[in-house]
């Protein structure tokens, strides 16, 4: 028995015992490796989202019973070898929010993109470049190329030696100098320009996520956000914002959400939350907080980049009392 | 023939490895002998030291728990449930982080050079004559059969320990969510396990347990079985090394008898 899985895989039968990339399926980050074993071939699904456990399908090519065994004994491995009922270790605060990029990176032979949120969240607003520029929030969603970038669209809107620095830089005294590692540096030890410890200790602490204050720290005047860039933004007028509301949780004696538009809009805008994620019609589209775990709703940005959703009290503070 | 033999050798090697993963071992139930009072909840915490020609830190839990709840360091400092997990360096202690976010010499000593000691002390260090200040006059904390042999919730509801709830937030108040679970044992002769919130969120956060060891939907929690518990997953991430120990069995269910 063939599988049908196994035309999409070209590559492996080249490579036997070497995990590598095989059918990167991008939306929610979700990925698919193929290990070949002789004649089993072990598919590994896996999540970006680290409350999920990866699946594992094993498929032998010629034999039907031992197919089905080694389907039957994967799902036992699958269901004994992987962390259930333990905490999950948070990223380091300087790790927080950093998204890998690699959509065509390690195909052709580069280390794939780092990029970290907490450097651009320090100078521009959210909305510039998930509206503006057009950035997906899912990480490989954008499918950004090299093409792209020199053409000026995505990170080479701003990446083009103006605004900031450019893939390659002419320089007077030792001519073209490529700058390629500064972006494209997963595992490798990099010393950047920006030094995460020596920003943070400049900024108002909070105790999650990147342990930066942001709001505050906006309000105080120590970052000021860019929401608008020539060319690429078009002017608008501000809207009159909505008042705080509250939304009720479906557990009796959970604590009321309190939903504050007025420090979403300021770095969002509409577009990015409206329709997609929430439709405009109030209480039309239902929510659960599993749902806002698995990365939807308010999910999409909490947790991943924004406060994570850890911080229960710092949305449930209405108390019922 | 040959091809007969690999079949029935796969087969018998696939029952095996069900025997093997369905029915894990009874010998679970042998519980490792718990330490002296005054050693239980003590973590050893060797990522770097040795290495680097310091002593181990021992850290008591006892030491902290009567003046801070299980949230401010496991919580909102990220402290890890598994010693060395927490990846703690010196450097990360200068900036604030972990241990450095008090011991920064204004609310409680510093990482200073005259101060190493206090806290590398070494595996052999004995700190029962501090801890016997606990239930004497000055704490007058009580009795409990198990662990340290403190009563740490009747403590903490008599109002005889204040643990802070949260540093960096004084505000913020434990969530009054009083709803008791009835969790009905897999063995028929087992009577059934209550858990109750309340006597665990003055101490900890929603986020401690939840989602990551226990699902927030009732009955979606995959494996939550004792022997998983034996194994220091579930209610055994705390209920091994540092609070109630698991051999007093009807402290979770309450209609045992005590043995």
């Amino acid at each position: 028995m063939r599988s049908p899985v196994l035309r999409f895989c070209p590559v492996c039968q080249k490579r036997p015992l070497v995990l590598h990339k095989f059918l990167p399926k991008r939306r929610f980050g979700t990925m698919l490796y193929c290990v070949r074993l002789g004649r089993i071939k072990i598919f590994i699904l896996a999540t970006a989202n680290h409350n999920a456990q990866p699946i594992i399908i094993l498929i032998v090519e010629t034999n039907m019973i031992r197919t089905a065994l080694f389907i039957f004994l994967s799902l036992l491995i699958t269901s004994q070898s992987f962390a259930f009922g333990e905490k999950v270790k948070r990223p380091k605060a300087r790790d927080f929010g950093n998204v890998v990029i690699n959509n065509y990176s390690e195909e052709n032979k580069e280390f794939a993109v780092v990029f970290p949120h907490w450097l651009h969240r320090a100078k521009y607003s959210c909305r510039l470049c998930h509206v503006d520029i057009g950035f997906a929030m899912h990480a490989g969603d954008t499918d950004i190329t090299e093409q792209d970038n020199n053409a000026g669209l995505f990170c080479g809107t701003c990446h083009n030696n103006k605004i900031a620095f450019g893939s390659v830089v002419n320089s007077k005294f030792h001519g073209k100098i490529n700058q390629c590692d500064r972006c494209h540096s997963q595992g490798q030890n990099v010393t950047f320009k920006n030094s995460f410890r020596e920003f943070r200790n400049t900024m108002p602490r909070e105790r999650f996520g990147n342990g930066i204050d942001w709001m505050t720290a906006e309000e105080q005047g120590k970052i000021k956000l860019i929401d608008f860039l020539e060319e690429v933004s078009f002017p608008r007028k501000q809207m009159e914002r909505q008042a705080d509301f509250k939304l009720v949780a479906t557990i009796e004696q959970m604590p009321k959400i309190i939903f504050s538009h007025e420090k979403h809009a300021k770095w969002n805008g509409c577009e990015t939350c409206h329709p997609e994620i929430f439709p405009v019609k109030k209480g039309s589209q239902p929510y659960t907080m599993q749902q806002i775990f698995d990365g939807q709703f308010c999910g999409a940005c909490h947790d991943k980049v924004a406060f994570p959703n850890i911080d229960c009290q710092r949305c449930h503070f209405d108390s019922v009392h | 023939m040959g091809k007969i033999a690999t079949k029935s050798t796969q087969v018998l090697l696939g029952l095996l490895g069900i025997i093997i993963t369905v029915f894990p071992c009874e010998a679970y139930f042998n519980l490792p002998p718990l330490p002296t009072a005054d050693k239980y909840g003590d973590v050893v915490m060797d990522q770097c030291a040795t290495a680097q020609g310091q002593k181990a830190v021992v850290f008591s839990h006892w030491s902290h728990r009567t003046r801070f709840s299980c949230r401010v360091c496991h919580f909102e400092l990220d402290f890890a449930f598994v010693a060395g997990q927490s990846d703690i360096n010196e450097e990360d202690m200068l900036d604030g982080d972990f241990c450095g976010a008090c011991h920064d010499g204004s609310q409680a000593f510093g990482v200073t050079k005259q101060n190493c000691e206090k806290c590398h002390t070494g595996n052999d260090i004995d700190r029962s004559k501090q801890f016997a200040q606990l239930q004497d006059k000055l704490w007058k904390l009580p009795q409990g059969q198990y662990g340290n042999n403190i009563n740490w919730t009747l403590a903490q509801q008599q109002g005889l320990i204040d643990p802070k709830y949260s540093m960096f937030r004084p505000q913020e108040k434990p969530l009054a969510f009083a709803k008791a679970l009835v969790l009905d044992a897999e063995w028929s002769w087992v009577s059934p396990a209550v858990f109750n919130h309340d006597t665990h969120t003055p101490w900890l956060d929603c986020a401690n347990c939840h989602p990551s060891i226990f699902n927030i939907k009732k009955k979606t929690t995959k494996h939550f079985r004792m022997v998983y518990i034996l194994e220091k997953k579930f209610c055994g991430v705390c209920h091994f090394a540092v609070s109630l120990p698991i051999d007093d069995c009807s402290a979770c269910h309450p209609d045992m008898r005590k043995h």
